[in-house]
């Protein structure tokens, strides 16, 4: 029977409708938080715009310069490697792990580590602890690895810190979380949150910059990640101010309002977000035309996607500053950026993003492990692939602007010198200004810390 | 404490959001008033809409296309629902009704995630035109995209409430929303009456949720839920019945909440604002209830 819609009706209604919002506000909260774990935390993005490479067309590198033995694949015993990466909507890291294999598979086709194939397991996991600890379990006691390479997940290193320090396993990953740097068993080759941000707030306080606001998204670990900035532009005698943004933004252009009043006519916006958090801050300022308003736009390494570049427009170019951790490929002819490019060709096709600081991690993770696998003589074992990777000293990756070092420290920071890009017409290219290799400074005291137990890597030569 | 001139820019991003709110209030309102159904898909659709706008721009297609696109889609998927699924629960409570439009709104973020999904970083947007243009008062820069949002909230608010009240349709609805049973023996054709009101819901999902690309941003889960609840709350102070109580509250939650951003104690929390404003507002009035049922009994 139809009934009207007042009196005990409407009451029902209202009681439906708080209770909606409960529930809505339920759901959004629950998506924000796994976004937010990710703005935290994420690595250099994936460029899926930047599908053309750097150096194709003029390549003169083949894929048969990844192994020994060029054309002959590996037939012998395999060698088991694994590795974890985060993969769910939203976060997706696993064109780490799957450039990884793509360079593995390259090896395998050219002679393989002294005649040994690799066997890779790659893993991906949804931010479960429990999930998480189960796979490395798996890993290691039914898959039998002797070593994990492509680690890239948002809570892996403080989940299983403690279980590969047990079983002796020396992680090689693209760190993101806290312990991927302060542990004993793991090493990343890019610089991850804290010190990618380090390294914004060092180029604009070098290009002059006279007040900084920090911003980045609200989730547990942004105070360790703030604490380096504020290090290094107090050590300048720079103030600095933090701020912490909800994530998904839902009021960009206030927050933009925000960043601009803090930092200044004279100073310089930081910001320590993923590309589509970033995006949305950097495009709400351009609509409201406060791009001007400061002096300069810095980004940790996150926003060095051309995509991100592309959707600015050329409003941007020599005004955002990116914190670059690892080569810029745009333009790049290096022996190093075509065999990247040959492998991708040939093996990436799992690579979905195509060129960019993912693909280039997972190369760079693949390279170092293959070189420390090569200096095995004796039986491949836990054991001796963690000696092998601790023996990588000074290593040139053609990636990083140091020498690669794993080493036998209680911490491991080995990428501590960074480039810095900036848009130019729709892709990042190294600022003309400062933008060459600059190491982090020390006034971090995590930096200075890990300086003194390990020294200051030279140049990669 | 910021100064004043610190809070005024966050008057205009403010109102422009309040804006946006109050025309989804509206729409929720009405579809409320005609239907009995509160609407919680509205946001879904929206975002749905402007997704596919957004692939449209990207395809090349000219911008106007795209958003009358997203609007028309708001229109036709709220209608389908309506005429589909409304008849059938009809004769069902409130609590059934408006479930259902949490399916919906789920089958529809769930479709949105699959169709576009973030991998490799990748950040859809959507630009107007109007986003380049503007005026400054004083400090405050203000643009044109800014402007067209407060001024559909007003227009939209002040249509909806001369067309509930002057229209043979919109007297039809008033005279659902008080008796339904005897509006249908009267010979109002219920059903052409409530499609109206589902389309007329529909249309303004697909309005709102293109301008909250632009001023908020192309992300599911923001307009999806965001939205929802923002103008939910301005409704339900509103008592799902008063469309000036719910563009006033709209306009509010939307200055209070961007008014908040530069206070840092407490602008992280700024998102609890719809929840905030509504439990006063239903406290309030939930108190006067009591207070003249008292004075009934006694």
């Amino acid at each position: 029977m139809n009934r009207p819609f007042h009196g005990r009706t409407r009451t029902a209604a209202a009681v439906v409708a708080a209770v909606a919002l409960g529930v809505l506000a339920g759901c959004s909260s629950s998506s924000s938080t796994t976004s937010a774990s990710t703005a935290t935390s994420a690595p250099a993005s994936s460029s899926a715009a930047s599908s053309p490479s750097s150096s194709s067309s003029a390549s003169t590198v083949s894929t048969s310069s990844c192994g020994t033995k060029p054309g002959v694949a590996a037939t012998g015993t395999p060698i088991n490697i694994g590795a974890i990466n985060t993969k769910q909507p939203g976060t997706d890291f696993s064109d780490i792990e799957n450039m990884a294999g793509a360079y593995f598979a390259c090896v395998n086709a050219n002679g393989g580590i002294n005649g040994h194939p690799i066997k890779f397991f790659p893993e991906t996991e949804q931010t479960n602890p429990s999930q998480i600890a189960a796979l490395a379990k798996q890993l290691v006691t039914t898959d039998h690895v002797v070593g994990m390479m492509g680690n890239s997940s948002i809570i892996e290193c403080s989940v299983d810190a403690a279980y590969w320090k047990s079983v002796g396993i020396d992680v090689l990953g693209a760190g993101i979380d806290p312990e991927c740097y302060s542990t004993p068993n793991t090493a990343s080759v890019n610089m991850g949150p804290r010190y990618s941000s380090d390294g914004a707030v060092q180029y604009v306080l070098a290009q002059g910059a006279s007040k900084i606001a920090f911003d980045q998204s609200n989730v547990p670990g942004t105070a360790y990640i703030a604490a380096g900035p504020n290090a290094v532009a107090k050590a300048k005698g720079v103030s600095i101010q933090d701020f912490t943004e909800n994530v998904p933004i839902t009021s960009a252009n206030a927050i933009a309002t925000k960043l601009v009043t803090a930092a200044g006519p004279s100073g310089a916006v930081v910001l320590n977000f993923t590309p589509p958090e970033a995006l949305l801050i950097l495009q709400a300022a351009q609509k409201l035309n406060l791009e001007d308003r400061v002096k300069y736009w810095a980004c940790s390494t996150p926003c060095n996607t051309d995509f991100l570049a592309t959707s600015l427009g050329p409003k941007w170019n020599g005004k955002l500053f990116v914190n670059a951790e690892l080569t810029p490929l745009d333009g790049n002819t290096s022996a190093t950026a075509q065999l990247f490019d040959a492998i991708l060709k040939q093996y990436g096709s799992d690579v979905s993003g195509g060129v960019g600081s993912f693909s280039e991690m997972g190369f760079t993770i693949a390279e170092i492990g293959t070189h420390a696998l090569e200096s095995i003589t004796g039986p491949y074992t836990i054991a001796s692939v963690s000696a092998a990777l601790e023996g990588v000293s000074n290593y040139n990756t053609g990636m990083l602007c140091q020498g690669y070092t794993y080493g036998s420290y209680s911490e491991h920071i080995p990428n501590n010198m960074d480039y810095t890009v900036t848009p130019d017409n729709g892709k990042f290219v190294e600022a003309s200004t400062g933008g060459g290799c600059t190491l982090i400074s020390a006034s971090d005291p995590q930096i200075a810390a890990y300086r003194a137990i390990a020294g200051t890597a030279p140049m990669a030569s | 404490m910021p100064s004043w001139a610190e809070f005024q820019p966050y008057i205009v991003t403010g109102l422009a959001l309040g804006g946006l709110y109050a025309l989804s209030g509206v729409g929720l309102v009405v579809l409320y008033r005609a239907t009995g159904v509160l609407n919680l898909a509205f946001g879904a659709v929206g975002a749905m809409g402007a997704f596919i706008a957004y692939s449209l721009i990207q395809a090349g297609d000219p911008g106007w296309v795209a958003w009358i696109t997203c609007i028309v889609f708001g229109g036709v998927v709220t209608l389908g629902y309506g005429m589909v699924f409304g008849p059938a629960l009809a004769g069902r409570g409130p609590l059934v009704q408006s479930i259902s439009t949490l399916g919906l709104a789920l089958v529809l973020f769930g479709v949105i995630d699959l169709a576009w999904p973030t991998t490799g970083g990748q950040s859809p947007s959507i630009s107007f035109p109007t986003d380049n243009g503007g005026f400054s008062v004083g400090q405050l820069q203000v643009n044109w995209t800014q402007v067209i949002a407060l001024a559909l909230g007003v227009a939209i608010t002040v249509g909806t409430a001369a067309f509930l009240r002057f229209s043979k349709l919109g007297t039809a609805m008033r005279a659902m929303a008080n008796d339904r049973e005897i509006t249908a023996t009267l010979g109002v054709p219920i059903r052409r009456v409530e499609a109206a009101a589902w389309l007329g819901c529909g249309l303004l999902a697909g309005i709102a949720g293109i301008m909250l690309a632009d001023l908020s941003a192309l992300d599911d889960t923001t307009l999806t839920f965001t939205v929802v609840i923002s103008s939910l709350a301005a409704a339900l102070i509103g008592q799902l019945r008063s469309i000036p109580v719910t563009f006033a509250a709209a306009i509010v939650i939307g200055l209070v909440h961007d008014l908040i951003t530069p206070i840092t104690q407490i602008s992280n929390y700024q998102d609890m604002t719809p929840f905030v404003l509504a439990a006063i507002a239903l406290l309030v009035m939930s108190r006067g209830q009591v207070l003249s049922r008292s004075r009934e009994e006694g």
